[in-house]
């Protein structure tokens, strides 16, 4: 009898702890999406363009949309997909070969290598953007020529950032590199008939935040544009909208700004989400 | 301080075993600093010890080598040509040849006036055909500073292979000696892809990285010596010139000037603020992410993974969008406020952006609602990793919720995130973006801003390094003087902890 | 099919760490060589220099007449199965055989012959299409070495290859590479840990222990006679019994005294030692287990109390101590036995245990080398 009165206890004590979790399950996606789905309406709002006090449109309708793909949207969105498609393939190349290399070949100088990279790391990036600005300039690749030169900067140095996929090679068995080896292939078999198909979750994973990352690329975009707004990218043109002197005209289309930009990159991302997952837990933490 | 042995460290009491253990920190702390500069010490000794031994060794193999190798001391690449390795003989020489081409051309110019950044300035001329003055551009400070140093880095190049080329010479002399035969351009071709794959595969990546982040960090690191700013760009109004160590002295300078404050206090309280919100940020994330994910992984709480892809979700969205649209939503005018207005609940707008510290606890709320999305995905995939039997064991012998938490979950967590909670300490240091889209740096700290530019109470350092660099006055040296203080000080940060944490001090382990 | 020399093999670390010194071995054409010793003795790292999966720091190896030093896995002619299998997780049974064929570019139906052909020798040819994780460890096993067998390699390397495997599945798999060998009549090279592996799969045994090789010899030799104390107390279990003890020469004539009691070396061993001219000296004695038997009334015997009683089945193992708290292990046939005998053996029974003296090992305290190689 005891037993049993002690057990359920348990149960209900269990019920009780469930219950107070599932509500702060809801409070905290509540609170986490609400934001999104603020822009979401307010940039169907017709009534007026500045911030309002309310969250639900008056009058609805597509007013923001027309208005954003009549302004020079339309070119910072095609400079910044061009700029991810680009950075999409060339950093997921570089980034593959610097951490697989780094995880799998024991070569003289891969500690100091790795040493090497680590204390570049401690330098905030940031300082270099004065340099990096006055040789594109040189190059003739800033104001409305950004694109490539925004492309050629992010993907020269990516080569940093090879922690995350190297983690997730570190799990991948060494035994099976040397089984190959025997079996009688050279490296680069190894490479593409063992190893790649084997990491698909990192590669994609890499693909995605290569692809992800140039749409909120913001401080040496504004610094390569230097004010033409040819050369902008999302990131940059949309916080132009939102200066004291803008933001009263253009505040609901920075809200359909932000829907059109967000969208796609989320779909895409809820698409190959299982990837991420992977390639976040897998790799990041190991680096 | 008194070290104890195990058997006397089992017998101390809870407080003084937490004490031992803090005192033996912090003594460890300057010990691991010490160890730290003797290991750079020994590095060096080594290095120069080494370098001796080469600069013999090049030397004992010209006297001992034959015609072919005495004539590859000139001509690099000569000996592997005259032993049948053309290609390799072939590239050697195409270096050779574009080294001196460069050097002959353009590089020792550059070179010769490194020393001086360059001695003419800009001119006004009078052109008599067309009666005005135009002016005249001479010397190109920048650029002397970029391509000496690219020049610089060239000649290291250059001396590194010829290096390589005198002992390709020795190895091949052995290599014949002993009768084996040497690799022909065939084989080396084959080698790029087997046993010498790492560097066809590091190649690519590396120029990169030298070229656009060595290259500019070094080059920035010297502006730090300089006086390149705005007004002394070096080339259409005034030349730039080495100032030695004035930069630092004025970073650390005491005096202040009028109604503001000293550079010191300045950076020092920019400094503190920094470090105070990248413990914050990082620590607010990790604890309150963690808590997320064991909610949403307790066991018997349905629709785990709905849960999870509402808050990851919020990571695809860039986030400037969200950024700027929450920092637009807390201003005076901003959705909040109107609407606490509207239903009467306050009178004024709340301070949210205009107090400094409302502004400063608002940043560090909204990054916990940025940052706690992805710190959940990280941390469940290390608590699914936790062996379940680690918790069984620790209920039979009797722990509750909270001990199976705090002395099983929390000592693994800690283990296996070491190394990720110091880099996103650094990172969050470095964390530009939410803080400028937030609140630009503002609210304005009167007394802190001056000739570098304003300085808001929420300004990171590097925040502040971009208001100085894109400032009215551009002072890039001062830019450059900050961005080695922040490397400084994220250096000294790392050393300690790499010096405690276990998880990072061997890597193989962790494999 | 081709001999293996090792001359003068050493393996440095970066970090200074030797693990293998001056290794020196010549495995003879079709010879099966079982590296056997602790984990860390390099026995591993012997073998992944010979598939050249690790630098040889000095010294050669040359694989029929050839010295290998400078060439890649896939060119010295090797097959190797390893501990963990690895089988490429992506690709079915079939491809993994297959993969090294496929590299090697041999036409598809010459594959199809040889890989099953192999699976049918291996009894796996209903898994060829399922992928490795659905397959037991037994399996993987089986794919593992059909994968090497494809090769038609000159030297077979195996590291640790049962050791993921259960007790009765190892026996079982033990058998068959015995049956395999015979199969592929090959140069074997086998790497374990565990001696029984060592003693039943090879021709010769290698025992090796922080990287020094011990002995060299064929089972029986390191079995009888063992060069030092380490490979007495590896080879054979339970461990072999040692007693710090004299030997006494007197008269021409060698005794023993182990706890006191004084027992006569004979046959075989005393020649040897006589024909060493061995005086009396302090020596550690070595007896197995199973040479050591329950005394009979009156014969000079050892006292000692029984600790332990464990009951194998065919035999018994008994641990008992000395009065000088010395353990001893004593291993008994239970068909020795009666029924009450094995009743009255519980903890603290007094048991007399003597041995005979053909059976003795001496070793020095100092060297611990063999007095008698």
């Amino acid at each position: 009898m005891k037993n049993e009165k002690r057990h359920m206890g348990l149960k209900a004590a269990n019920r009780l702890s469930n219950t107070a979790i599932y509500i702060l399950l809801i409070v905290i996606s509540v609170v986490w999406l609400l934001p999104f789905v603020f822009i979401l309406l307010q940039s169907f709002r017709v009534e007026s363009t500045w911030q309002v006090g309310y969250v639900i449109p008056q009058q609805w309708g597509f007013d923001n949309y027309i208005r954003l793909w009549n302004s020079d949207f339309k070119r910072w969105y095609l400079n910044t997909l061009i700029i991810a498609l680009f950075s999409a393939v060339l950093v997921t190349v570089i980034q593959l070969c610097m951490s697989y290399t780094l995880s799998r070949f024991r070569f003289k100088m891969r500690g100091p290598l790795m040493r090497f990279m680590l204390i570049l790391g401690m330098f905030p990036g940031m300082l270099t953007m004065i340099i990096l600005y006055r040789v594109l300039a040189d190059l003739g690749l800033t104001q409305a020529n950004a694109v490539p030169g925004l492309i050629l900067v992010g993907v020269a140095s990516s080569g940093m950032g090879y922690y995350v996929s190297k983690g997730f090679f570190d799990t991948i068995s060494k035994s099976l590199d040397e089984a190959a080896r025997v079996d009688g292939a050279t490296r680069l078999q190894v490479l593409y008939k063992i190893i790649l198909p084997l990491a698909k979750p990192i590669v994609i994973y890499t693909i995605l935040t290569a692809f992800m990352g140039p749409w909120g690329d913001f401080v040496f975009a504004r610094y390569v544009a230097m004010g033409t707004s040819a050369g902008y990218n999302v990131a940059v043109g949309m916080y132009s909208w939102l200066t004291n002197d803008q933001i009263n005209s253009w505040y609901t289309t920075f809200c359909a700004g932000g829907v059109m930009v967000a969208l796609p990159v989320t779909i895409l991302f809820l698409c190959l989400q299982k990837y991420y997952v992977e390639g976040v837990t897998g790799g990041a933490v190991k680096g | 301080m008194k070290r104890y042995s195990d058997m006397e460290f089992l017998r101390l009491s809870k407080w003084q075993k937490f004490l031992y253990k803090l005192v033996s920190f912090l003594v460890g702390i300057p010990l691991g600093i010490g160890r730290f500069f003797k290991k750079i010490d020994i590095a060096v000794k080594n290095g120069v010890l080494r370098v001796v031994s080469e600069l013999k060794d090049v030397g004992v193999t010209f006297v001992h080598g034959d015609w072919k190798t005495k004539v590859s001391y000139v001509v690099m690449g000569f000996g592997n040509i005259a032993r049948g390795q053309v290609l390799r003989g072939l590239l050697f020489l195409l270096f050779e040849a574009v080294f001196i081409f460069y050097m002959v051309t353009t590089g020792g110019y550059w070179l010769s006036k490194l020393g001086t950044l360059g001695t003419q300035g800009p001119e006004s001329v009078y052109d008599p055909i067309y009666d005005t003055n135009t002016t005249v551009y001479h010397d190109n400070s920048f650029k002397i500073l970029l391509y000496g140093v690219l020049t610089i880095f060239f000649i290291v190049a250059f001396v590194y292979t010829w290096w390589v080329n005198v002992r390709q010479n020795k190895l091949a002399e052995q290599i014949i000696k002993s009768g084996k035969k040497l690799k022909s351009g065939k084989d080396d071709l084959k080698s790029l892809v087997d046993d010498q794959f790492h560097k066809t595969l590091l190649a690519l990546p590396m120029v990169g990285i030298l070229v656009f982040t060595v290259l500019p960090i070094v080059f920035m690191v010297l502006v730090a010596f300089t006086n390149y700013d705005g007004s002394h760009n070096g080339y259409s109004n005034a030349l730039f010139t080495w100032v030695g160590l004035k930069n630092f002295s004025t970073l650390f300078s005491w005096s202040s000037a009028g109604s503001t404050q000293s550079m010191s206090a300045t950076f020092g309280e920019i400094l503190v603020w920094t470090l105070m919100w990248a413990f914050f940020a990082t620590f607010t994330n990790y604890f309150l992410g963690m808590g997320v994910a064991m909610a949403i992984n307790k066991k018997g709480i349905r629709l785990k993974k709905m849960w999870r892809t509402i808050l990851v979700m919020t990571v695809a969205i860039p986030q400037f969008i969200s950024l700027l649209y929450v920092s637009k939503m807390f201003a005076a005018d901003g959705l909040i406020n109107q609407m606490l207005l509207g239903l009467g609940w306050i009178k004024q707008a709340l301070p949210f952006w205009t107090d400094p510290t409302w502004a400063r606890v608002t940043v560090i709320i909204i990054n916990i609602w940025i940052g706690i999305p992805y710190l959940m995905l990280i941390t469940t995939g290390i608590l699914m990793n936790i062996p379940a039997d680690l918790y069984e064991s620790a209920k039979i012998d009797g722990a509750n919720a909270w001990q199976q938490f705090h002395k099983i979950t929390l000592p693994y967590m800690l283990f296996i995130t070491g190394p990720y909670l110091l880099t996103s300490f650094t990172g969050n240091m470095n964390n530009f973006n939410v803080i400028y889209l937030l609140t630009g740096g503002g609210p304005t700290n009167a007394a802190a801003s001056g000739a570098a530019g304003t300085v808001g109470h929420t300004d990171l350092l590097i925040t502040w390094l971009f208001k100085i660099t894109t400032g009215s006055d551009s002072q890039y040296y001062l830019a450059a003087v900050v961005g080695i203080m922040v490397f400084v000080v994220v250096a000294i940060i790392s050393l300690v902890v790499y010096n405690v944490l276990p998880s990072i001090k061997n890597e193989e382990d962790y494999q | 099919m081709a001999s293996v020399k090792l001359t003068g093999v050493k393996k440095i670390y970066d970090n200074k760490v030797v693990a293998v010194h001056d290794f020196d071995l010549d495995i003879h054409d079709k010879e099966f060589v079982v590296f056997v010793g602790p984990s860390g003795c390099g026995k591993s790292t012997t073998l992944r220099m010979i598939a050249g999966l690790e630098d040889i720091s000095e010294g050669t190896i040359e694989i029929d007449g050839e010295v290998v030093n400078d060439l890649q896995p896939k060119d010295r002619g090797i097959a190797m199965v390893f501990q963990n299998y690895a089988l490429y997780p992506h690709m079915s049974v079939y491809d993994n055989i297959a993969f090294s064929l496929r590299l090697s570019k041999v036409p598809e139906d010459v594959v199809y012959d040889k890989v099953t052909k192999a699976a049918e020798i291996l009894g796996i040819t209903e898994y060829l299409m399922r992928k490795p994780r659905a397959l037991s460890g037994g399996q993987r096993q089986r794919v593992a070495i059909g994968r090497a067998m494809v090769r038609d390699s000159k030297v077979f390397l195996m590291d640790e290859p049962l050791s993921n495997l259960d007790a009765k599945l190892r026996n079982q798999m033990r058998a068959e590479i015995i049956l395999l060998r015979e199969k592929l009549d090959t140069t074997f090279i086998y790497v374990t840990h565990d001696q029984t592996e060592a003693m039943t799969l090879g021709d010769r045994i290698v025992i090796m222990k922080d990287g020094y090789i011990m002995q060299v010899g064929t089972p029986t030799e390191v079995f009888e006679m063992p060069k030092n104390l380490f490979v007495a107390g590896f080879i054979g279990a339970p461990q072999m019994n040692f007693i710090n003890t004299k030997l006494l020469c007197e008269g021409g004539k060698y005794y023993v005294t182990p706890f006191g009691v004084k027992l006569p070396v004979e046959g075989e061993k005393a020649e040897m030692l006589a024909a060493k001219n061995v005086q009396t000296k302090d020596i550690v004695l070595g007896v197995r287990p199973e040479h050591i038997r329950l005394a009979e009334a009156g014969e000079p015997a050892i006292k000692t109390k029984l600790l332990v009683n464990e009951m194998m089945g065919s035999e018994i193992h008994l641990h008992v101590s000395t009065e000088d708290d010395t353990r001893l292990i004593v291993r008994v046939p239970t068909v020795d036995l009666s029924k009450e005998e094995r009743n009255a053996m519980t903890a603290g029974h007094e048991l007399a245990v003597t041995f005979e003296g053909k059976v003795m090992h001496f070793f020095d305290p100092e060297s611990s080398e063999n007095l008698l190689v």
